[in-house]
């Protein structure tokens, strides 16, 4: 209460509580909600990366020990084959003397060791075949088709007591000859080695069998076998089952492969069949392969020689990978190589395929001993003689994992697990384990972004193709074609789109009457809101069969509409100049909007007939290739740098002496040279394009092939224009923002000079806006980078590197939207999708910061005008 | 007489460069005339571009439902068609394309190709009848062509399923009997009966939806609680054993009410399958056309104006209100209307708030340096980010992580089906909300620095707090700005496309997000479902339909209705703008 108050009435001078409390409480949830909002825009950044990072993590190799492997009874002896369960419980070994020996792989403690094959012994053994056979020669020269098979059955502990006590506080334990686990979700698994050995079948050989290989075929299996006594054999071996009576038949029909041996007498060490058992190889041990055609089993023909150790070392081991069509090799001098069939178009073999070396996988000191692939992916592991590992990726050329065994006596036998989860190895009686998640093994930077040599490729090359039908398909991540394609979207998207948007903001500010500019600017905003859906959509389903129909017309366009402008402009200004004083506003500018119709109607006229003297009337047929002249591609192409040419030309040399004969001339006289000179340019230009085009024809040179080629419906052309359409609406309302704030007053002095109204735009306005129109153009850059949906719908999608104007392509966007749905969580694929949208991110993030950055300095600078 | 021509004075040497005193003429070329046509021109064509691009979607759209007559064109090979032409073309028809013909008519056909100079004109007739003749439309040249005609009695038939059948009808029969013998007696009565027809049509999917939806849905939830049980307690245990007694029991009735509904759908089938319209094709072949299948028919060529008129209207009015039908390629697009419209409004109820806010916070309340410009610079940029980016974002973040946790955590039992682990409504707001953010900010950020300080310090001299001085002064003054940005955030989520590819838009979504029912709570929302999405539907029905030259017209309607909803958005926004502009002009020192 203040007693000096005029009328006495006290006031309070503290601020209400309720006041304050608000005051603290609005500080408080605002900077929270403000900062939490901010956060969560950059948690997108950190998610991509979060995402992508594992992407180039090597792979995880979890060392499990090693254990000495039971000896048996039969004493000692190397393994021709060896395999380990799914459940990686149990390793199995064929030994060299005939024995199939099963341990539990944790403890090394023998489970199972018979002889299926009674005295016989194996001399040879096939690659395993698709559904995990082996084929095995014996020195009785007959073969045997052998299934390691592992049972899996679940058992119930509460009917078998013994069981579980046995099993009472373990995970896992040996019974009855196989390996009972429990597993997380509380069942019994119990998992043993189950040989299933076919009959032993004669396949017309005498002598004991050197080397076999076979592959499966439907019901048949073809086995191909060499003999001591030097005979090359196709047995092909087919089981059928009687339906009604379950009994099982099995027919053999053996083919006599007409070879000559070398002139040294020496075997052959090995017979591979690749493929579907259409490519047989023939191995020496000192490398040299003989490849033949075996796709006629009667009529097997030698097709080329080829040296897999290129004239050092020995071929020390090889197998096939995944679908059998890249053999990887290893030699003596530790190189790990992949080879495979390409169709060059120069290849000078039979059928026109060549085995040629693609892949250097690794250079290691030591000789590798043992090859062996993985059954899921196109992952490779070798063993070698002083005992190291090695596990690597073929496409990529990634070395995922290397490791020695101790015990150093080499390698016997080195595998990956059915489910590529494990790798193990077996060595001078013991076995070695690891626990493996591959993770990403396709994806290295250079696999993404450099040229990879696939499968059947004849060079190494930039390719997309994420996925297909088959499980041995090769997936090829190439980011080039998606990057070329977002780049090919970008530039012609630009050329339509930015010359139209600054030319349409520099009449706009500069020449429009202000009473139409909001309007316009309006009729501006509705353009930049349209859905791009809408503009693919009419693209694709409106546009580009329309221009299909008229191409030349449309062709014609791009020349006649702008000649039909600037003689436009020469005959408007023939009008006296009271007249053309009057008319400078809206008459013009109907003027000009009558002219654009007009230009169409010339291009529609000219457009049939230019395609029937240049193009040999029918533009479509011209581009596609094989006829017709050159000339008319040269033509097109060169109109506008020979316009260009000429621009320069003239205004270098005949503009100052134009300008010094202006002096003496009227309005009249010189609106009428001018036009003149138009004509006279005009026709030069045309006539300097003609020659050029002529000479370069007779020069040989073709457009088509290069930037012209096969018409698409669905190509770059449309997009381009559409897309230029989409960009138009935010560089025009950019630009024209740049070019009205530059000062009033500059202008009105630059007028006040008595500088024309375009003399003062193109002097004065324009420079000082570069700034303003400079960061326009990027921020339309940077929309158009991102463009999905028009690209999505107006190109053919198809990821091919051309610069073909009239092809589809396929951007980073559009990929993204297509395959990221499909994409299993978590995979390669899913991992490089967002890689892609990162690479988006990034493109994106560093146009628009330049562009802020060059819009804050370009203010700053406008106001100290 | 010579008339002689007086040679008049000459004039002062030309040749030589005069030097004029005074007035100085701008040259002509000056005035830059020709580029100042081209930058002319340049806008010409831009607007061009807009008209063009306008009135061809708003013809194409609204002429969609107009109902056009129906031509019968018998050709020279004999056969004969029924149908509406759905769009003409001139080509220049190869010399094989008379091969088709038979012998004796060829030469007469390349007679009439030579006069029109190797041109000819076809026509694409949408001629229906997809399970009797196998297409939907058939190209017929004008050289094949032996006559035209209106017949009297053609009829178009607007199908529930196989799409259009134009014929003619033959007879009405009500179960075994024949009631009209003649197109004209059976078209009365069917007229008659067909909308009892309807009725029961209508009653079967209401039982179908809603009662037997009702039983299943109790089934699914009492298997759901039965399996919550089963991974709380164990299988082992005593009330496991119990709720599966109880299940069981429950099972057993639900399937007497499952029998009973289904006997009462089987009554209105048969009673609906007796009511059978016999319709004959141009080509003769006759048709059985079930009067509950046909959701529209009416005799082409015999309307009046106004009934063609009413025509139109009622296919509009289906098309606002009415589900899909056919692939997408007839019917309505309500669902799609009603996903757009939910998906924008929960997206705006997102984006506003933590707009202001976010916004607030940079302008108001963060000290100003170097480190608020970044965030400011991040912001800005964050708005020219591709929508596919933030569509990724949306996938990888929100389905497939937050989701997933959520569905660990309450959806449990309905694993490994996921609830939220996939993209559905509430992720696709979500993420466009993630998207038009950046946009809000700005909008908001540029309308708080167009308040004048004068105004604020103004009110901090009166004694206010911050908080008061933003609430009362600050914030109205900017709402302009602070709306405008909001409705065009709108606009742009609205229209955008690319993200809910990924998150949740599907082709056909079964139910709505939103349903509304008969017993309490009335209204039950379910963000977790698919929705139907216009731009969606664009997309889908452009490039994914089976029936793609059906489907176009279609498309048009629906991107006619997208653009005048974003139109209607943009011109609100402008007005919303003009008025608190003006409301607080005169508050300004």
């Amino acid at each position: 209460m203040s007693p000096q108050s005029f009328t006495g009435r006290g006031r309070r001078r503290q601020t209400r509580r309720g006041v304050l409390i608000a005051e603290r409480v609005a500080r408080i949830l605002i900077s929270i909600g403000g900062l939490g909002t901010i956060l969560a825009v950059s948690l997108i950044l950190a998610f991509l990366l979060w995402v992508v990072a594992p992407l180039f993590r090597g792979a995880d190799f979890e060392d499990g020990g090693s254990r000495v492997l039971a000896a048996s009874s039969a004493g000692e002896s190397t393994p021709i084959a060896a395999g380990v369960d799914e459940y990686q419980v149990i390793a199995w070994a064929l030994g060299a003397d005939g024995v199939v020996r099963a341990w539990r792989l944790d403890t090394g403690e023998l489970l199972r060791e018979e002889r299926p094959f009674g005295d016989v012994r194996p001399t040879s053994v096939s690659l395993p075949l698709d559904d995990g056979r082996y084929a095995v020669g014996f020195e009785d020269g007959r073969v045997r088709l052998v299934h390691f098979a592992f049972l899996t059955e679940f058992l119930d502990p509460a009917r078998d007591v013994e069981l579980a006590k046995k099993l009472e506080n373990l995970e896992r334990a040996t019974w009855n000859g196989g390996v009972v686990q429990h597993t997380p979700e509380g069942q019994y698994r119990s998992q043993s080695l189950v040989l299933e050995v076919g009959e032993a079948v004669d396949i017309g050989a005498r002598s004991s069998l050197l080397a076999v290989d076979a592959v499966l075929g439907g019901g048949t299996t073809r086995v191909f076998a060499y003999e001591s006594a030097g005979a090359l054999r196709i047995a092909e071996v087919e089981r059928k089952e009687n339906v009604f009576t379950g009994e099982l038949t099995e027919s053999v029909a053996i083919h006599e492969v007409r070879w000559s041996p070398r002139s040294d007498g020496v075997a052959p060490a090995r017979v591979l069949v690749g493929g579907a058992g259409d490519r047989l190889f023939v191995s020496w041990r000192d490398g040299v392969t003989r490849r033949y055609d075996a796709r006629d089993v009667e009529n097997v023909v030698p097709v080329e020689e080829v040296d897999l150790v290129d004239g050092e070392g020995t071929l020390e081991a090889a197998a096939f990978l995944i679908g059998r069509g890249t053999l990887v090799t290893g030699d003596s001098r530790g190189r790990m190589r992949a080879w495979f069939g390409t169709k060059p178009e120069n290849a000078r073999t039979a059928d026109g395929e060549t085995f040629v070396r693609t892949h250097d996988i690794l250079e290691k000191g030591a000789a590798i001993r043992w090859i062996s692939s993985s059954a899921r992916g196109r992952s490779v592991v070798s063993g070698a003689a002083d005992g190291t590992i090695s596990v690597a990726y073929v496409t990529s050329d990634k070395e995922l994992f290397s490791s020695r065994v101790e015990g150093a006596s080499g390698i016997d036998a080195v595998l990956l697990t059915p489910k590529d989860d494990g790798l193990v190895a077996i060595s001078a009686g013991r076995i070695a384990s690891w626990k493996v998640d591959l993770l990403h093994p396709e994806a290295t930077l250079a696999a993404l972004f450099r040229p990879v040599w696939y499968e059947g490729y004849p060079e190494p090359e930039h390719v997309w193709q994420s996925s297909s039908g088959t499980d041995d398909f090769e997936a090829k991540l190439g980011l080039w074609p998606l990057v070329f394609g977002t780049i090919k979207a970008t530039f012609y998207s630009m050329l339509f789109g930015v010359p139209l948007a600054l030319l349409a903001a520099i009449y706009t500010s500069e020449f429009l009457h202000p009473r139409l500019r909001t309007p316009l600017k309006s009729t501006v905003e509705i353009m930049a809101s349209l859905p791009s859906v809408v503009l693919g959509f009419l693209a694709a389903i409106v546009f580009a069969p329309f221009v299909q129909g008229v191409l030349p017309q449309v062709l014609a366009t791009f020349v006649c509409v702008p000649l039909a402008l600037l003689f436009g402009a020469r005959l408007w200004s023939l009008l006296p100049s009271k007249k053309y004083v009057q008319w400078s506003g809206t008459q013009r500018f109907a003027a000009i909007g009558l002219t654009i119709p007009l230009g169409v109607a010339l291009a529609w006229w000219i457009g049939p007939l230019a395609e029937r003297v240049m193009f040999a009337g029918n533009l479509e047929k011209w581009l596609h290739g094989g006829f017709g002249s050159a000339f008319g591609g040269w033509f097109l192409l060169l109109i506008p740098a020979a316009a260009l040419v000429f621009a320069f030309f003239s205004s270098r040399v005949i503009d100052p002496w134009w300008r010094s004969k202006q002096r003496g001339w009227t309005r009249d006289t010189a609106g009428r040279n001018e036009l003149l000179r138009f004509v006279m340019a005009t026709g030069f230009v045309f006539a300097l394009a003609a020659f050029a085009a002529f000479g370069l024809d007779t020069a040989g040179f073709d457009a088509r092939g290069g930037v012209l080629d096969t018409y698409v419906q669905r190509n770059a052309m449309i997009v381009g224009f559409v897309m230029g359409f989409a960009i138009v609406p935010i560089v025009y309302t950019l630009a024209e923002d740049a070019l009205t704030s530059v000062p009033g007053h500059l202008r009105l002095a630059s007028l006040g000079a008595g500088a024309t109204p375009w003399q003062t735009a193109m002097r004065v306005v324009i420079p000082t806006a570069m700034s303003g129109l400079f960061s326009a153009v990027m921020v339309g850059l940077g929309r158009a980078v991102g463009e999905t949906m028009i690209v999505l719908m107006a190109t053919g999608n198809t990821p091919v590197m051309s610069w073909n104007v009239f092809d589809g392509f396929r951007t980073l966007s559009a990929n993204i939207a297509v395959e990221l749905p499909e994409a299993v969580k978590n995979d390669t694929h899913y991992r490089t999708l967002f890689l892609a949208a990162l690479c988006l991110f990034a493109m994106t993030f560093v146009l628009n910061t330049v562009a802020e950055v060059v819009r804050q300095r370009f203010r700053k600078r406008a106001y100290q005008l | 007489m010579t008339l002689t021509l007086e040679k008049p004075a000459p004039k002062p040497a030309a040749s030589a460069p005069r030097r004029r005193e005074g007035r100085r003429i701008t040259s002509i070329g000056a005035f830059g005339e020709p580029m100042l046509w081209l930058t002319g021109g340049a806008l010409a064509i831009a607007l061009f571009m807009i008209v063009g691009l306008l009135a061809l979607v708003v013809h194409q759209g609204t002429s969609t439902f107009w109902p056009p007559e129906v031509w019968r064109v018998d050709t020279v090979d004999g056969r004969k068609f029924l149908g509406e032409v759905a769009a003409t073309d001139t080509y220049r028809p190869e010399p094989s394309a008379l091969d088709k013909l038979p012998v004796e008519q060829r030469p007469r056909a390349a007679e009439f190709v030579a006069l029109s100079e190797g041109n000819s004109t076809r026509e694409m007739l949408r001629t229906g009848n997809f399970d009797v003749s196998g297409t939907h439309f058939t190209w017929i040249s004008d050289f094949e062509v032996l006559q035209r005609s209106m017949p009297e009695w053609s009829v178009v038939v607007e199908r529930l399923s196989w799409g259009r059948f134009y014929g003619e009808p033959r007879e009405f029969r009500i179960g075994d009997e024949v009631i009209g013998r003649t197109p004209g007696a059976a078209w009365a009565r069917f007229q008659e009966h067909h909308e009892a027809c309807l009725e029961r049509h209508a009653e079967v999917e209401h039982l179908e939806t809603h009662e037997i939806g009702a039983v299943n849905d109790e089934i699914e939830e009492a298997r759901l609680a039965l399996r919550r049980l089963e991974l709380e307690k164990g299988r082992a245990s005593p009330e496991y054993a119990a709720a599966e007694a109880a299940t069981e029991q429950q099972e057993v009735e639900m399937r007497e009410r499952f029998a009973e509904i289904e006997s009462e759908i089987r009554a209105l089938n048969e009673e609906n399958a007796r009511y059978v319209l016999v319709m004959a094709t141009a080509d003769g072949q006759t048709a059985e056309l079930p009067a509950a299948e046909i959701v529209r028919a009416y005799p082409a060529n015999q309307l009046a104006w106004s009934e063609r008129l009413a025509v139109y209207f009622s296919r509009w009015g289906e098309f606002l209100t009415d589900a899909p039908r056919e692939a997408n390629s007839e019917g309505g697009v309500f669902p799609a209307i009603f996903g757009t419209v939910v998906m924008t409004l929960l997206m705006s109820v997102l984006v506003v708030p933590f707009g202001v806010l976010a916004a607030l916070y940079l302008r108001e309340y963060a000290k100003q340096g170097l480190i608020v410009s970044g965030v400011r610079i991040a912001v800005n940029n964050l708005a020219g980010v591709p929508s596919i980016v933030f569509g990724v974002f949306g996938l990888g973040f929100f389905c497939y992580i937050v989701g997933a946790s959520i569905d660990d955590l309450l959806y449990a039992e309905k694993l490994p089906n996921p609830t939220f682990g996939r993209g559905g409504l509430m992720w696709a707001s979500f993420t466009l909300a993630l998207l038009t953010l950046p946009v809000v900010i700005v909008a908001t950020e540029e309308a708080l620095s167009a308040v004048p300080s004068s105004m604020r310090e103004g009110s901090y001299a009166c004694g206010a707090t911050k908080w008061q001085t933003i609430w009362r002064i600050v914030l109205p003054r900017a709402m302009p700005g602070v709306m405008t940005g909001m409705i065009l955030a709108i606009a742009r989520g609205a229209g955008e496309v690319a993200p809910l590819m990924l998150v949740g838009a599907v082709k056909l979504a079964p139910e709505l997000p939103v349903e509304i029912g008969s017993a309490f709570p009335f209204v039950s929302f379910h963000p977790e479902r698919s929705f139907m999405h216009l731009g969606f539907h664009i997309y889908d029905l452009g490039f994914q339909s089976q029936n793609s030259e059906a489907a176009k017209p279609m498309v048009f309607t629906t991107t006619l209705l997208l653009i005048a909803l974003i139109i209607v958005l943009n011109v609100t926004a402008i007005w919303v703008r003009g008025r608190l502009r003006r409301k607080f002009q005169a508050g300004h020192f």
